[in-house]
């Protein structure tokens, strides 16, 4: 049987199949339902250095070709989430996401994740929907360059920069994240949901992030981009929902991948659905690992996609 | 989001009240809507009534319940769903055991299959959806037995072979800790959190991994025993966690 084995910067991974951040991961209880239930890993939710309640509800709308969602960054914030997390048994499975407005708070976070046991961070550069942070800070490549050369030389933690679609030039803004250990592409794509017949807005916050099977196209092109331009370690992430959606996303470039909106449609058993439909894929396509197929079709100058 | 019109809302006490509504929703006693208004915040709530016309019962606490109260005849509403599972068909002699606005769920129920019903409330005011023959307890003695519904029932609790139980999460604690393990009933309970998504996506409503909204609502009660949270601390809308000020840490 072929091995289904991956790595993420230094972070060797029994699967490439991870949870995604916000999805089922604001309890210890579910990221370790996760990681129990055949996850390679598991995103937290994003922690900033306070408390937030998030946004009212409505906080998500399910559309035909995915969800649109507008939480509002809530979580307890890092002194809570610590405490939390003090006795979980897998921290060396959970990759925590953190987001902040300046490198200040990315720094006070990180080195208290650092403190707290945990060896990566996922930073969260690309939020669509709340205001001075997430993207607005992740368009700026030099406050990105800022914030990962500070982490990256005040702690000894795995840095993976989680960038957003919604820029001009994905590329410039990767080079400048270059200093992380990999990319994670995408975050959701801005978006705004209509109710018709209130002829109101489908989120209390208007302005909300698609995810889901419609915008995988728009991740596969992002992970194209990058990779074709990097060669760095990616962890693919928007639309994933089935083993060949994944496959897709490994043939790009993609060493790992995550999962999120899928949970609407497969629910939990998603981990062992895509690794069985993964590795019986390499198994008849004649790959002993997964690494035979990352970025198979970037590499050997099959750059113009031919 | 699908939308309905009421067809009227009935006040059961002084804050209380059943919104009656025009659609033709497939139901199952137990499950649960995400209802909307239009400058309100979405919110779950339970069918009391899953033939046709359904209906919800809810207590006002809140701007958005207010505004739901308010609502006329004739006015729309938005709701998602039906979601959750649903109480298990019973055979046998049945009890339901409500607390708080936990007779809102159980009515649905109650009205398919008949059962012995046991109501607790602070007090007489606070009773709504009472029926011929409902076990009454109230804090203050004001109706019926004086004292808790969970002591009202235990010492009856031999007699049935399927319960149904919705309230409060201190009442249901106080009910599992009473009751022992050796009761022959199969004891099935509708769980109450927070909850934001109402698909299972958001994790706001989850104990020890556990999903109210779609692994739930309705647990049996050893899985409810099996949470080491339930009863000790709920979250906040940030994901905190709060104990319960009976809780046992």
């Amino acid at each position: 049987m072929a091995s289904i084995s991956t790595r993420i910067g230094t972070f060797s991974i029994e699967n490439p199949v991870l949870l995604a951040s916000g999805i089922l991961d604001e309890t210890s209880g579910s990221i370790l339902r996760s990681l129990r239930e055949g996850a390679g890993a598991a995103v937290t939710k994003s922690i900033g250095v306070t408390e937030r309640k998030g946004y009212s509800t409505p906080v998500i709308s399910e559309i035909k070709t995915g969800l649109l969602n507008a939480v509002g960054l809530s979580n307890p914030g890092i002194e809570n989430f610590v405490e939390e997390y003090k006795n979980f048994p897998e921290k060396r499975k959970v990759v925590v996401s953190i987001f902040g407005g300046n490198v200040e708070e990315f720094s006070i976070l990180a080195r208290r994740v650092e403190q707290a046991g945990f060896d990566k961070v996922e930073l969260n550069l690309s939020c669509p929907h709340v205001k001075g942070v997430g993207s607005e800070v992740g368009q700026d490549p030099e406050l990105v360059e800022e914030i990962i050369a500070e982490i990256k030389g005040h702690t000894s933690l795995q840095v993976w920069a989680k960038l957003s679609p919604n820029v001009t030039d994905l590329v410039a803004l990767a080079k400048a994240a270059q200093k992380a250990d990999a990319y994670v592409l995408i975050n959701t794509l801005r978006a705004i949901g209509v109710e018709i017949y209130s002829r109101k807005f489908s989120l209390s916050n208007v302005v909300g992030g698609y995810s889901g099977p419609g915008i995988k196209p728009v991740a596969l092109r992002a992970v194209y981009d990058v990779y074709k331009e990097t060669q760095k370690d990616i962890v693919g992430v928007g639309g994933i929902t089935t083993w060949e959606d994944a496959v897709e996303f490994f043939l790009l470039g993609a060493r790992a991948i995550e999962v999120g909106t899928a949970f609407i449609y497969e629910d939990y058993p998603i981990y062992s659905k895509i690794n069985k439909g993964l590795s019986d894929y390499l198994d008849s396509e004649g790959f002993s690992r997964l690494d035979d197929i990352v970025g198979v079709m970037v590499k050997d100058g099959a750059f113009k996609g031919h | 989001m699908e939308h309905s019109r009421v067809i009227e809302i009935t006040r059961q006490n002084k804050d209380v009240f059943t919104l009656r509504f025009d659609s033709s929703i497939k139901a199952k006693p137990g499950q649960f809507l995400m209802l909307w208004v239009p400058g309100g915040k979405e919110v779950p709530m339970s069918l009391s009534d899953t033939s046709n016309p359904a209906a919800i019962t809810f207590r006002t606490f809140g701007e958005t319940t207010r505004a739901i109260s308010l609502l006329k005849a004739g006015d729309r509403f938005y709701y998602r769903g039906p979601y959750g599972n649903s109480y298990p068909v019973p055979s046998g002699k049945v009890a339901y055991i409500a607390g708080g606005t936990g007779l809102a769920s159980l009515n649905a129920m109650i009205m398919k299959y008949a059962g012995d019903v046991f109501v607790g409330a602070r007090t007489k005011e606070d009773l709504f959806l009472l029926g011929d023959g409902y076990n009454v307890a109230t804090d203050d003695g004001s109706a019926g037995f004086k004292g808790t519904v969970v002591d009202l029932f235990i010492p009856n609790a031999w007699k049935y072979d399927y319960v149904y139980v919705c309230g409060p999460e201190q009442m249901v604690k106080a009910l599992i800790d009473k009751l022992g393990k050796d009761i022959k009933a199969r004891i099935y309970i509708s769980l109450e959190r927070l909850m934001k998504c109402g698909i299972g996506i958001c994790d706001s409503c989850s104990i020890n991994g556990i999903r109210v909204c779609r692994d739930g609502t309705i647990f049996n009660i050893d899985q409810v025993r099996n949470m080491s949270e339930f009863g000790v601390f709920k979250r906040n809308e940030s994901g905190k966690i709060e104990f319960f000020v009976n809780g046992k840490r």
